[in-house]
């Protein structure tokens, strides 16, 4: 049965504040986290901890103060990477998504090019990085290849998978209503692989953010991969640390934006979205001439 | 037979809509779907197609939807051979098959959006139909929201949408529960009256296909073909309780048998 909008007003998000089973597990991840951080610290104070391999969580708070805000030179490797990451997934995503549509569409494009991006995957994409420099540079090109690379394969399945999981009837009902190939495909085809295709963006963003990360571990000047080497070379764990953080943040960022992208273009599997769009699309047919 | 040659003049004295003789359907050269069906559909006729799994009901719908071709035989609507699909046909399946993306009342304007750009009179003719069919406060309403008989109201909703005047129905409400299945049964009994289409329905349901019938096609499996046409002739509007009756059990018995006489 359908959701209709609840009789009162739904609860605002903020109100979970005040819910004591939520504030009851707060409080304890924030005890555990905390105490774990104590121990450890504690440790280091008293000399437990070899500084050297490693040091207390404020030798690692005050590296992450450096660097962000005494000299702030994380920002432009922080770009530079995410700029190759970005670039990477938008390059290979492109390719990857347009050969799935086209052996989706052609079976003969399917049964030919198909077998070439399996031979791409099982080769190890990484080791691929030394041929890459030679061929685009040291600068951020290499990068940009190598992140375009190892995301081609897991969208290009993803999306293929998706394109052809159509239902029979359904594609019998279109094609009994005289769709064309066109119209089949963008009412029918796309949309009904949605699911999937993000699937294969969400897991691809991250891997993008490894193949720069990789590539600029093997030659570069700028970029995150590059500062990490410098401090890990100079035996700095404490600063190396802060930016493996900052790592984890970046991935964290571009993640973020494909689940808010999911959530927005998939939204018939979220129901909590399905009243918003149905009144939005209320408002475009009632406008209609 | 005569049918033969009416067909072939593309105008027909009889006014039939469909006219099949022979046709068969053979697939992959070995399984034998359908062999040898021969059949006149008159326009505004009520055709239930019954018999048990595998025995070709979907097979012939899915050849005079023009979805797939005959292997042998001729199979002709209002004249002409079938080959591809034609607007004046719809079909509806036995599951729902709306697009968990649009909502009730875009699913039923998808038949309009293939031809033309959907303007407010077909949104308010797809809003008369949606509310025909009972689904009035669903129009804005995503699939996934609605119960299964409320899908198949509005799949029936979009068929109708089509304005086809062939209405092929392949087990439209099999997979509801046998109360949901009756009232919608009744429901389109309405419908179609109303609209005056020629239906083909199919159906497991020996009740079923003679309550709601003119005619009923008893087919048999193992090759598909119909083996008996079975003339219905219960006055119109019918109600629930004609099911009691004598001379509908009597009827019941009679499709019974064919299909008895079909397995000795
Ligand atoms: N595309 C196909 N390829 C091969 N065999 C098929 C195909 N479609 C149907 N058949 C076979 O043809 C026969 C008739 O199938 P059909 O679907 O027409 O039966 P049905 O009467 O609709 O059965 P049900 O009541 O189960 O829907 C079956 O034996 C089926 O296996
Ligand atoms: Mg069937």
């Amino acid at each position: 049965m359908i959701a209709r909008g609840a009789p009162g007003r739904k609860p605002a998000r903020w109100m979970v504040l005040l819910d004591p089973v939520f504030l009851r597990r707060l409080a304890t991840h924030v005890l555990i986290f905390t105490s774990f951080i104590a121990v450890w610290e504690w440790a280091g104070q008293t000399g437990r901890l070899n500084d050297l391999i490693m040091p207390a969580p404020s030798a690692i708070a005050a590296a992450i103060w450096r660097m962000y805000v005494v000299t702030g030179e994380i920002y432009w490797h922080f770009f530079v990477t995410m700029f190759e990451a970005v670039s990477g997934f938008v390059i290979g995503g492109v390719i990857g998504l347009g050969l799935a549509i086209g052996a989706a569409l052609s079976l003969t494009f399917r049964r030919y090019v198909a077998p070439y991006a399996v031979a791409l995957n099982v080769t190890p994409g990484i080791a691929v990085t030394p041929i890459f420099i030679a061929w685009f540079g040291f600068g951020w090109n290499s990068k940009i290849a190598l992140a375009a690379l190892i995301v081609f394969f897991p969208i290009f399945v993803n999306s293929l998978s998706g394109l052809l999981r159509v239902d029979r009837d359904t594609e019998e009902l279109m094609r009994s209503l005289g769709a064309s190939k066109m119209q089949t495909f963008f009412k029918l085809m796309l949309p009904n692989a949605a699911p999937m295709i993000f699937a294969g963006f969400k897991v691809a963003i991250t891997t993008a953010l490894v193949g720069a990360i990789v590539a600029e571990f093997a030659s570069a000047t700028e970029g995150i991969g590059i500062m990490m080497q410098r401090y890990a070379h100079r035996l700095d764990i404490a600063a190396s640390i802060g930016v493996l953080i900052s790592m984890a943040l970046m991935g964290l960022l571009l993640f973020t934006l494909m689940e808010v992208a999911d959530r927005r273009t998939v939204f018939w599997l979220r129901p909590e979205r399905l009243e918003q769009v149905s009144r939005k699309r209320r408002r475009r047919l009632m406008a209609l001439k | 037979m005569y049918h033969e040659t009416r067909a072939a003049d593309g105008a027909d004295p009889g006014g039939a809509v469909i006219l099949g003789h022979g046709v068969s359907k053979l697939f992959g050269g070995t399984v034998v779907a359908l062999e040898g069906a021969t059949f006149t559909v008159k326009p505004r006729q009520f055709i239930s197609l019954v018999g048990p799994s595998g025995c070709g009901k979907s097979t012939l719908l899915r050849m005079i939807a023009g979805l797939i071709e005959p292997s042998s035989g001729s199979l002709h609507v209002h004249g002409d051979p079938v080959g591809k699909p034609r607007r004046d046909v719809g079909m509806m399946f036995q599951r729902p098959t709306l697009m968990a993306w649009r909502t009730v009342l875009e699913n039923v304007l998808l038949p309009t959006e293939l031809v033309r750009k959907v303007t407010a009179a077909d949104r308010d003719h797809a809003l008369e139909l949606i509310e025909l069919v009972g689904l009035k406060d669903f129009a804005y309403a995503f699939p996934s929201q609605l119960s299964g008989g409320m899908q198949q109201r509005a799949s029936l909703a979009r068929l109708l949408q089509t304005g086809a005047d062939v209405l092929l129905l392949d087990e439209p409400f099999g997979a509801l529960d046998e109360f949901t299945r009756e009232r919608l049964n009744l429901e389109l009994l309405r419908i179609v009256a109303q609209f005056g289409r020629t239906t083909l329905f199919v159906t497991h349901n020996i009740q079923e296909a003679i309550f709601l019938a003119d005619e009923v096609f008893v087919m048999t499996p193992r090759p598909g073909r119909i083996a008996g046409i079975v003339e219905v002739p219960f006055e119109r509007p019918r109600d629930i309780s004609l099911m009691q009756t004598v001379p509908f059990n009597e009827m019941v018995a009679e499709v019974r048998g064919i299909f008895d006489r079909d397995n000795k």
